[in-house]
């Protein structure tokens, strides 16, 4: 992608943005016997990358089609700028953009011909305006090839271009790296983050790829089985869990030490602990060196997000059905 | 706003090679039933009718009357099947392919969006129809003769002798007569498509549909209740060869199927905007 190019000019809003982008109060999605979404309550504020992670039918696209107006909702409400979904959706979504894993067109048309008639669902759009995105997206020179001819990363550039045209001010991604190849995905990547920087846009990214969410997000929803299991901030989730390696002469004696005085709840192969909340590494040291244990190194380690993901899933998974409301445990606090 | 949203319907719709398999086939239908009338038989049925009515038959062979003849077989068989074709892939088609959920993602109102494919559907039934009336008589009058218009359909009663020129009038007539007749199978078919069905199902269903009501009006014991089906008000379009036109009859049946129209496009409507639009 030509991310050198400089970008579009967008217009200045004569309104000053809403603070909370998209609200979702108790949504609940059922198809037939199937709970596919369950009281979900979100909250996307102006600014953010907020990725929605959680596995294949964890419900993130469902609660995407009801934030789009394209699944009714059971119960609860969804509302995009401030605006009800359900009953003024051609006001919520005025300045939204979408992109769906897989990106599919008109296979028989033009690329041009494909941003035209997309972009006339929101507006009319000028021809300008038209080439302008394609340049930015780097599409410049085939805009006017059947679209069938198109790589995969180039519909995928065709579907980011079709996102941007509205000028969005939200940017919703549902799996946009689907079926990308290494060096498509880092562009989409690239180009979000720039979305973000550059154009102020705030990004809801749905997908169940850790490494992506933990690249580009700042703030982060977990889902599981239709239920948020987890909502806060990327660096929430990392210190959620306090984890220490320990080098001592006797590891097991000092975890039950540890463990006795409270200052640590669960010990990890390779000599690491998790320890309580509110136990400082001080501490920790203080008390086996009183108890004879000598301290080789206390380093404190981040928790990756595949770490923090998968004991949330466990956790989750192991939870009473009655506790698994929207934080179990491991939501912060 | 709503023109320029057209204008891409169409597009979207002319542009697809699918769209011309009905041209196509129909083409090549008209041009074997010229041949069929050309090289064989086919036309002493009708000389004999004529004859019989005290008509000579010579001036009647000619193109005006073969394609007229040949549209009954053509309205009742082939014109169905490819309008049903299209009907069914306008709403269902783009669901299977997931176009629809991209334009839904778009700030337009769902109903906007069916009225929209719904007129081009009616475009789409009228080009269709004028070009094949057009082409029909020109690929005819390359077999036959310029002459006067004989229209013979004994199950309805109907038997025209016309002069060649207002022959062609009431030729041209009954084929914009037939763009009703085609709308109202592709808005039977658009209305499944609205469904959450393959695009397929669509057409099936429409076609079936359509089958069922033509076998039960022709039940001895529905006879008196024909005014009812919808296939008996579809063959309007040849009464129009009659002169005088039964303007009665004709328009009757012209308001019964635009209601029917439009009852199609709420029902279809109603149940695209019930459900929801997935992946």
């Amino acid at each position: 992608m030509t991310l050198e190019a400089p970008p579009f000019n967008s217009p200045p809003r004569s309104e000053p943005p809403a603070r909370s982008m998209i609200e979702l109060e108790g949504l609940t999605k059922r198809f037939g016997n199937r709970l596919a979404v369950d009281h979900l309550d979100l909250r996307v504020e102006a600014g953010m990358i907020c990725g929605l992670l959680g596995h294949n039918g964890a419900g993130k696209s469902t609660a995407i089609g009801m934030m789009l107006g394209q699944v009714w909702p059971t119960t609860g409400r969804v509302t995009v700028f401030g605006r009800d979904v359900t009953s003024e959706r051609s006001e919520a979504l005025k300045e939204v953009g979408a992109i769906f894993e897989s990106p599919v067109f008109y296979d028989y048309l033009s690329g041009y011909r494909n941003l035209e008639i997309l972009s006339h669902y929101t507006a009319p759009t000028s021809r300008q305006r038209i080439l302008e995105v394609v340049e930015w997206v780097g599409l410049s020179g085939r805009e006017h090839s059947l679209v069938r001819t198109y790589s995969h990363g180039m519909r995928a550039r065709l579907a980011l271009a079709q996102a941007l045209l509205p000028q969005p001010r939200l940017l919703v991604l549902d799996e946009p790296g689907d079926g990308l190849d290494p060096e498509g995905i880092h562009e989409i990547r690239r180009t979000i983050l720039r979305l973000h920087r550059e154009m102020g846009m705030t990004i809801l990214l749905s997908s169940h790829l850790l490494n992506e969410v933990e690249q580009l997000c700042t703030h982060l929803v977990v889902m599981r089985q239709g239920r948020k299991v987890f909502d806060g901030t990327l660096a929430e989730a990392r210190a959620r869990r306090k984890l220490v390696r320990l080098d001592t002469t006797d590891f097991d004696s000092a975890f039950a030490l540890l463990r006795e005085a409270n200052l640590a709840i669960e010990k990890h192969p390779g000599g690491r602990l998790t320890l309580a909340p509110g136990a400082a590494t001080e501490e920790v040291a203080r008390l086996l060196v009183n108890h004879h244990l000598p301290v080789r190194e206390l380093v404190r380690e981040e928790m990756t997000l595949e770490d923090f993901y998968l004991e949330l899933m466990k956790h989750a998974a192991t939870a009473p059905q009655e506790n698994r409301s929207s934080n179990p445990g491991l939501a912060p606090g | 706003m709503f023109y320029l949203q057209l204008r891409n319907e169409l597009w979207k719709l002319f542009g697809k090679k699918r769209t011309y398999i009905g041209f196509i086939m129909l083409l090549l239908a008209q041009n074997i039933f010229n041949l069929t009338f050309k090289f064989t038989g086919a036309f002493r049925l009708y000389e004999r009718t004529l004859e019989g009515n005290g008509y000579p038959a010579a001036p009647f062979l000619s193109a005006l009357s073969i394609y007229s003849i040949m549209l009954i077989p053509l309205a009742a068989l082939l014109l169905p099947l490819y309008v049903a074709l299209v009907g069914g892939d306008l709403v269902a088609k783009e669901a299977e392919d997931g176009t629809l959920r991209m334009i839904l993602a778009r700030p337009i109102s769902r109903i906007r969006l069916l009225v929209l494919k719904w007129l081009a559907g009616f475009v789409f039934c009228g080009v269709l129809v004028l070009v094949l009336g057009a082409l029909g008589l020109g690929f005819a009058r390359l077999y036959f003769p310029w002459g006067s218009l004989f229209f013979w359909n004994p199950e309805l009663g109907i038997f025209a002798v016309l002069e060649a020129r207002a022959g062609f009038w009431h030729y041209a007539l009954a084929n914009a007569m037939l763009i009703p007749h085609a709308f109202t199978i592709l808005s039977l078919a658009f209305m499944f498509s609205c469904f959450n069905v393959k695009p397929a199902a669509a057409t099936i269903l429409a076609l079936s549909g359509l089958f069922v009501d033509f076998i039960l009006q022709k039940m001895p014991y529905f006879r008196d209740f024909q005014e009812y089906f919808v296939t008996y008000h579809l063959n309007a379009w040849q009464f129009v060869f009659l002169e005088p036109v039964p303007w009665w009859r004709v328009g009757e049946s012209l308001s019964l199927l635009a209601a029917f129209n439009v009852t199609l496009l709420v029902v279809g409507a109603v149940v695209f905007h019930l459900r929801d639009i997935k992946s």
